[in-house]
């Protein structure tokens, strides 16, 4: 900013000269550029994120009325010897390796089988039709599903006992419903695997597919030598931003079946959000938010790692 | 004519892909012109006589008009005031590269990484004690500031892909900056701006957990209401449910279609360029 003291005493020229010839130095507008995006990041995320880092520290419920109270490191002790926790953890484990290995695999196939879609009749729509479950919100999912699967009145229960087999409470039974909101996530996230696949198959140059065909490779080789190696970079990219958010599956989980029956559902961010907008238990929930933060940064270092081992690559 | 033969069924399996994956979108929309007791028949019923009663009756539904204003006035503004600033940062970061750019980028990319109730947590806290909770203006710089490290990612990818000897060929002609960004960037990464806009605007469209937190009656968006008016006279409201959903799946579907061509750069932090 041109100082207030010294703007007045100038004449008009003079002080437009002077904003120019401010504006002009090298470190002077890189920064007011910057300006905007920083003040919105030290308000909405350095203040609270130190904010959060401080409370995990401190003995706070939200209902009790009462200050805090300085607990040292006692909140994370609490987590780590908390078996529920770690069980959600697992769970949560278990869903994100699960979840996006399906996906990879079914979104691998697909999208080689959509390789050479170019000529499909009305293939915009199709492909409208194929990635619209990723844009939907995901609360009318999760409580859409609840109806297809309902027992007695659901579409899905009503085509299998058409089959002659009998039916099942998916969401209401603790053996079938993990595997049910998996099976939820998987139709929501593999036309994302998809799109990346195809998208990796673009990336191949066309001349080395001639090559291929000419040298007669088999399809194997083909997959390995030409695809692979163009496309991994872009496939590996997709995996790392599902497992990102598969991670964070909150709000499908959350109208779905709120972590039930029992914990069977329950992933580590409705664990967090129970015990912070239900219990009102802040000083714990912040240590656990803490130790997500820490997983997420590790996450986001390996998708920044991939990137500028792709860059190097020059792929 | 064997080759043309292959090639139908090839496209018919394709489309039969499609349509498993849209099926259960299309059973959504299909029960939203049924009656409630249409809806709850055993065995579910495939044909029948389409109502708009419950159409009628959403767009009568007092609360619904303004839910459905808050979630398109929230995330229209959210995002103009989001990709706007990014804009800004992106050009900053691309074309100065000041001291703790790659950290500042890490840091930005990361926020959107954190799991939803781990993110809101101190902002609640935050909101809760400066009395900013379910306050318009506290919604939208929320959900911009949510929206600012996807923008900048995908803006700086783009303008990165700008070569600087238009931005020199400007100075020596003794052009601004402003106007060489005007000018003479924002045209050519135009795709980037649709690609943040549009993607961002998907991402608060359809936007529940903040909402619910740190929003309340005045603010809450359709999949708030959603969420909590699941119910009425001891039932599951499903024929409110469908119709609500079909209203509401409208825009991102439609952008989609629309917007085809730069869906990958919007599903992956502009990291992944290309068409499919």
């Amino acid at each position: 900013m041109p100082s207030e003291a010294t703007a007045p005493r100038l004449p008009a020229p003079a002080l437009a000269g002077g904003i120019a010839r401010f504006l002009g130095r090298p470190t002077v507008l890189p920064g007011l550029l910057l300006i905007p995006v920083l003040a919105f990041f030290i308000v909405w995320n350095t203040i609270p994120t130190l904010w959060l880092l401080g409370l995990s520290f401190y003995r706070f419920s939200l209902t009790s009325g009462r200050a805090p109270i300085y607990a040292g490191l006692l909140n994370f002790q609490n987590i780590l010897n908390d078996s529920g926790v770690w069980l959600d953890l697992s769970r949560t484990l278990l869903f994100v390796v699960s979840g996006v290995g399906i996906q990879t695999v079914l979104g691998v196939a697909l999208g080689l089988l959509f390789w050479n879609s170019g000529r499909l009749p009305g293939r915009r729509v199709a492909l409208t039709m194929l990635f619209a479950p990723m844009v939907l919100t995901p609360v009318a999912s999760g409580t859409f599903w609840r109806l297809i699967y309902d027992p007695t009145f659901g579409v899905l229960n009503a085509i299998l006992r058409g089959l002659g087999l009998s039916g099942a409470n998916f969401l209401g039974d603790s053996s079938t419903a993990f595997a049910a909101v998996l099976v939820v996530d998987v139709w929501m996230w593999t036309p994302f695997m998809v799109l990346m696949t195809m998208a990796a198959l673009a990336s191949v140059p066309k001349a080395e597919l001639e090559a291929a065909e000419i040298d007669q490779l088999s399809w194997m080789q083909r997959m390995r030598l030409v695809l692979l190696h163009h496309g991994k970079y872009i496939l590996m990219l997709g995996i790392l931003l599902r497992t990102i958010d598969s991670f964070k599956t909150m709000d499908l989980i959350y109208n779905m079946t709120f972590g039930g029956p029992g914990t069977t559902t329950q992933l580590v961010a409705i664990t967090l959000y129970r015990r912070a907008f239900e219990a009102f238990n802040m000083g714990w929930s912040s240590a656990l938010a803490v130790i997500l933060l820490l997983i997420s940064i590790a996450f986001t270092a390996t998708f920044i790692f991939v990137l500028h081992w792709r860059e190097k690559a020059g792929a | 004519m064997r080759a043309s033969w292959r090639e139908h069924a090839y496209h018919a399996v394709l489309w039969l892909v499609a349509l498993l994956f849209f099926a259960p979108i299309a059973w959504i929309i299909l029960s939203s012109f049924k009656t409630a007791d249409q809806i709850l028949a055993t065995p579910p019923v495939l044909l029948f006589r389409p109502t708009l009663d419950n159409y009628v009756q959403l767009f009568t539904r007092d609360s619904f008009l303004h839910q459905l204003f808050n979630s398109l006035f929230l995330s229209v503004s959210a995002v103009l005031i989001a990709v706007a600033v990014s804009f800004l940062a992106a050009f900053s970061f691309s074309r100065f590269k000041p001291a703790g750019t790659d950290f500042l980028m890490f840091l930005l990319l990361s926020i959107r990484m954190l799991p939803g109730s781990a993110a809101i947590l101190p902002v609640y806290l935050m909101y809760v004690g400066f009395g900013w909770k379910d306050t318009y203006a506290g919604m939208i710089l929320f959900y911009a500031m949510f929206s600012i490290p996807f923008s900048v990612w995908i803006l700086k990818g783009f303008i990165d892909g700008v070569s600087p000897r238009f931005d020199e060929t400007g100075r020596v002609n003794g052009a601004s900056w402003l106007r060489i960004i005007a000018r003479t960037i924002l045209p050519q990464v135009m795709p980037g701006v649709i690609a943040a806009l549009i993607f961002n605007f998907i991402f608060v469209w359809n936007e529940f957990l903040f909402n619910y937190i740190i929003g309340g009656l005045q603010t809450s968006n359709v999949p708030v209401a959603l969420s909590t008016g699941l119910y009425s006279s001891g039932g599951v409201d499903w024929t409110f449910i469908s119709a609500l959903t079909t209203v509401y799946l409208v825009p991102p579907v439609l952008v989609v279609y629309l917007f085809q061509r730069y869906l990958l750069v919007g599903m992956t932090f502009g990291t992944v360029r290309g068409e499919v």
